[in-house]
């Protein structure tokens, strides 16, 4: 291409024709702060660690099984506690693993599948809350059914009277849609915003490589 | 980190910084964005400069981060218009054998080179720095041949926004 080996004999020509920083300058530029997405979505994944992780042991039943007099439930949710605790430390792991392995000397392709794999760990870990959540709150649901004296009354009517009942699934139902569709907006607004560029590139390599 | 390290890593930069300039050019296009993507560049070497070993040249590896800065880390601050007037940043001195015509080819073909998406910028980049395919696609992450492939369509590309 003709107008291209133009383009590259002008490119060499002003090769030297940058206004040069000085040594100083330099030095004042690498003791600033990167605002590099990689920055950001480490920020962002500690936030919602940390968030999702108090929230899950702030979240205390034992008090309100107790109240249940059934001991069993206890042991229940203690099991379930321990695995929590095992998940989040997987999960931090996984995280630390996939955040060091994040490094410019890469190929661009792998350093956009290393990003990308670290950013949807944290996803999965936000997953899995949220369906604990809803788990928690199903169960919950049920426990406070078929065990709380306090709500005997209300139990009744709802095994009695189908519209009730109905009336209180439907209304369980459109809270869990609306909770996860919140979250599922909240991400995509965050993340499109961050990442649009970086999966719009990745999707440009792998493209190349079809 | 050690003095000795800091002072060694400014000094190879400077003597090194036009490549920077280079990628920056390319990549922004106005000056407080060549500005900012510099000095992210910038740090982005440092960072990594503790695992350069010094068995390839400074500027071997320092084109590899600085294109994955450019690439894929770098968040641009304000939404950037791809057909900006590129006369404004030239000032550059005027040959004695100043050809009319060509420098008119040339400010179109840098305007051309504007509307390519971000990976293209990097092939083309690559290939006025005479860099081979091997390079380029070991760069890029892509095979040889597809680079190769990759090359001949964005001149195809090139050619359809100079001549709609």
């Amino acid at each position: 291409m003709k107008e291209l080996d133009l383009l590259k004999k002008d490119w060499k020509k002003n090769e030297n024709s940058f206004e040069q920083i000085s040594e100083i300058e330099i030095y004042k530029m690498i003791h600033k702060k990167s605002s590099s997405i990689v920055k950001w979505i480490l920020i962002i994944s500690v936030l919602e660690v940390l968030l999702w992780t108090l929230i899950s042991v702030c979240f205390n039943t034992d008090e309100y099984l107790k109240k249940m007099n059934h001991i069993e439930l206890v042991s229940y949710f203690k099991v379930l506690t321990i695995f929590n605790y095992g998940v989040i430390l997987a999960f931090i792991y996984l995280f630390y693993k996939n955040y060091i392995r994040i490094t410019t000397t890469v190929a661009t392709k792998q350093l956009m599948k290393d990003i990308l794999r670290t950013r949807k760990t944290v996803q999965y870990y936000v997953w899995y809350n949220l369906g604990m959540a809803v788990l928690s709150l199903i169960i919950g649901f049920v426990i406070a059914i078929a065990y709380n004296p306090e709500t005997s009354i209300l139990n009744d009517q709802i095994a009695h009277n189908g519209k009730v009942m109905a009336i209180t699934i439907g209304v369980l139902f459109l809270t869990t849609v609306v909770f996860f569709g919140l979250f599922w907006l909240f991400y995509r607004l965050l993340y499109g915003i961050l990442l649009r560029r970086l999966y719009a590139n990745y999707k440009e390599l792998k493209k190349i490589d079809l | 980190m050690s003095e000795n390290l800091e002072h060694s890593f400014v000094k190879q930069l400077t003597d090194n910084q036009n490549i920077i300039h280079k990628i920056c050019r390319l990549y922004t296009d106005c000056e407080d964005a060549h500005k900012d993507l510099f000095q992210e560049i910038t740090i982005q070497l440092w960072k990594a400069f503790p695992k350069f070993r010094g068995d390839s040249k400074f500027s071997t590896w320092a084109y590899r981060v600085a294109l994955n800065t450019a690439i894929t880390l770098y968040r641009k601050n304000k939404r950037t218009v791809a057909t900006v007037e590129y006369e404004g940043r030239q000032h550059f001195i005027k040959e004695v054998d100043y050809n009319y015509e060509e420098e008119e080819q040339i400010k179109l073909m840098y305007k051309a080179v504007y509307q390519l998406n971000d990976i293209e910028k990097a092939l083309v980049f690559m290939y006025l720095e005479d860099k081979d395919y091997r390079e380029i696609a070991e760069t890029l992450g892509i095979s040889e041949v597809n680079a190769r492939v990759k090359m001949n369509r964005i001149k195809g590309k090139l050619k359809k926004i100079l001549n709609p």
